[in-house]
């Protein structure tokens, strides 16, 4: 019954050109190819979405407000790499997608987010750059256009409330046929 | 003594956060009774998701027409989807989602009851989504208010595909319910058998729900199963009355005063008896996923060799 675990890819899901990559949550998979087709089944079911990038679990680093007492000072290292930086700043709100940083490692990388970034923010998430896979650009329409034909899946498509206000108004005869 | 100390002063913090709205995050301290609710509870919502599926998904070929078949289809990968927006906010608290699936499978975690009563007819794939979604949408409506940030996001993505499943079927219904007497028969037929288990959905009485109070205290929850009953049941009464469709509970009556309608008694005993395995499509629904899971075997199999392939291809 058991299976080897596949590894977990965190998710980050553009909704427009003009809006930032957004941390919409993860899925496991075998690797980022089918990390990426995975993603799209599962958080792309409906159109809004421009791109998708998946980054291995393993290579996310995260810290909340709590948390940044903790981390152990880190020294500063010139040489470093990039990472992209998400921040959780509104109460209610996701992990978006806000800049890049360079650093040495995933605890300095947070503590520059943090220096960064201070403002309101409640987690910060550092992922190095070259960890991320994003989806193909040159195909971004193909990739999302399934989702674009079936207006089913939205509520607005169904007039049940309508329906229900008629009949109970007694403008629609209930026996009747529509 | 000290730790015990500490953590008082801890729960004090968390529990003023709470109070004031702040969502909590999965790096944040958190009450250890706190981490093991929230797994307990968001793993049988996943659960509930992926079981879910079975009793739609075997009248997808048998949908009377084109346009039914595409969105029966539709909400049921949906709830595929659901199921792993929930294991991921599960993995955030440090479970993982194999062994959350593998209890599943061996009979140690549970899902919604409502799952192990089985779909006769077509109309009961309307009412599915009538009353069975329409329940689930108030209780994760609430669950979208949660105090855990993850939770709280993955039911706000949730609810806001949802309302397709709960309108397709309350279409059905109408259509159904206005149209020839063997239909208006049969969506009849289908509110007799679905109505009761419906309501035991949301759970045990308040007074039988020894959890509930801390599961209000830390946010968890924001309204009782006795409170989500009512809602759904006053919300939904003067709707099929008005399609000429009635409820079998001889003992239901409007309490003007209140303005609330009244059920008769729930029968528990029933509630506990298909909980504990003796429902009518328990076996049939394990015997289902794990079908599934070992039929899916070779795929994944397959999979991981062509993942280790490239792997060592690449450090070549």
């Amino acid at each position: 019954m058991t299976d080897t675990p596949w590894p977990r890819f965190y998710v980050f899901k553009q909704d427009s050109p003009e809006a930032p990559h957004m941390n919409c949550g993860s899925v496991h998979a075998s690797d980022a190819e089918m990390a990426l087709l995975n993603a799209r089944d599962v958080f792309v079911r409906r159109p809004e979405c421009v791109s998708l990038w998946v980054a291995p679990a393993a290579r996310v680093a995260e810290v909340t407000v709590d948390g940044l007492a903790g981390l152990a000072p880190q020294a500063d290292d010139a040489e470093g790499q990039a990472y992209e930086v998400f921040t959780k700043a509104a109460a209610k709100g996701q992990h978006a997608h806000v800049g890049q940083i360079a650093a040495g490692s995933p605890g300095q990388a947070l503590r520059k987010a943090s220096e960064t970034y201070p403002d309101g923010v409640w987690v910060w998430m550092v992922v190095p750059s070259v960890a991320i896979v994003a989806s193909p650009e040159d195909e971004g329409q193909a990739w999302f256009e399934a989702a674009r034909d079936k207006p089913f899946r939205h509520q607005s498509f169904y007039h049940t409330e309508r329906l229900i206000r008629e009949i109970k108004a007694g403008q629609l005869d209930p026996e009747g046929d529509e | 003594m000290v730790g015990e100390e500490l953590d008082q002063g801890k729960l004090a913090v968390f529990e003023e956060r709470i109070a004031r709205g702040e969502k909590i995050e999965p790096g944040d301290w958190m009450p250890e009774a706190y981490r093991q609710q929230l797994i307990r509870m968001i793993s049988q919502h996943a659960h509930s998701e992926v079981v879910g599926m079975l009793p739609e998904g075997g009248w997808i070929t048998r949908a009377p027409n084109l346009r039914r078949k595409l969105v029966l289809l539709a909400k049921v990968q949906d709830e595929a989807g659901h199921g792993e927006y929930l294991y991921h906010a599960a993995e955030t608290l440090g479970v993982d989602r194999q062994e959350l699936l593998e209890a599943l499978l061996a009979e140690r975690a549970k899902y919604s009851n409502i799952f192990n009563y089985p779909t006769l007819s077509w109309a009961d794939i309307g009412i599915i989504g009538y009353f069975v979604d329409g329940a689930a949408i108030l209780n994760q409506t609430m669950l979208a208010r949660c105090s855990f940030g993850p939770y709280s996001r993955a039911n706000i993505r949730i609810c806001a595909e949802e309302s397709f499943h709960m309108k397709q079927g309350k279409e059905m219904v109408i259509r159904m319910a206005r149209g020839t007497s063997e239909q208006k028969q049969m969506v009849q037929d289908s509110v007799n058998r679905w109505w009761w288990p419906t309501l035991m959905m949301f759970g045990p009485h308040d007074t039988d729900s020894p959890n509930s109070p801390q599961l209000i205290r830390w946010g968890i929850k924001t309204r009782t199963n006795d409170e989500l009953r009512q809602t759904f049941v006053d919300n939904l009464i003067p709707e099929l009355h008005a399609l000429g469709l009635s409820v079998p509970d001889p003992d239901l009556t409007f309490d003007e005063g209140e303005g609330h309608w009244m059920i008769g008694a729930i029968d528990w005993d029933e509630f506990y008896r298909v909980i504990h395995g003796d429902g009518p499509c328990n076996k049939e629904r394990l015997g289902a996923r794990r079908k599934a899971h070992e039929d899916g075997r070779w795929v994944r199999e397959a999979l991981a060799a062509y993942a280790a392939r490239a792997e060592m291809a690449e450090a070549l």
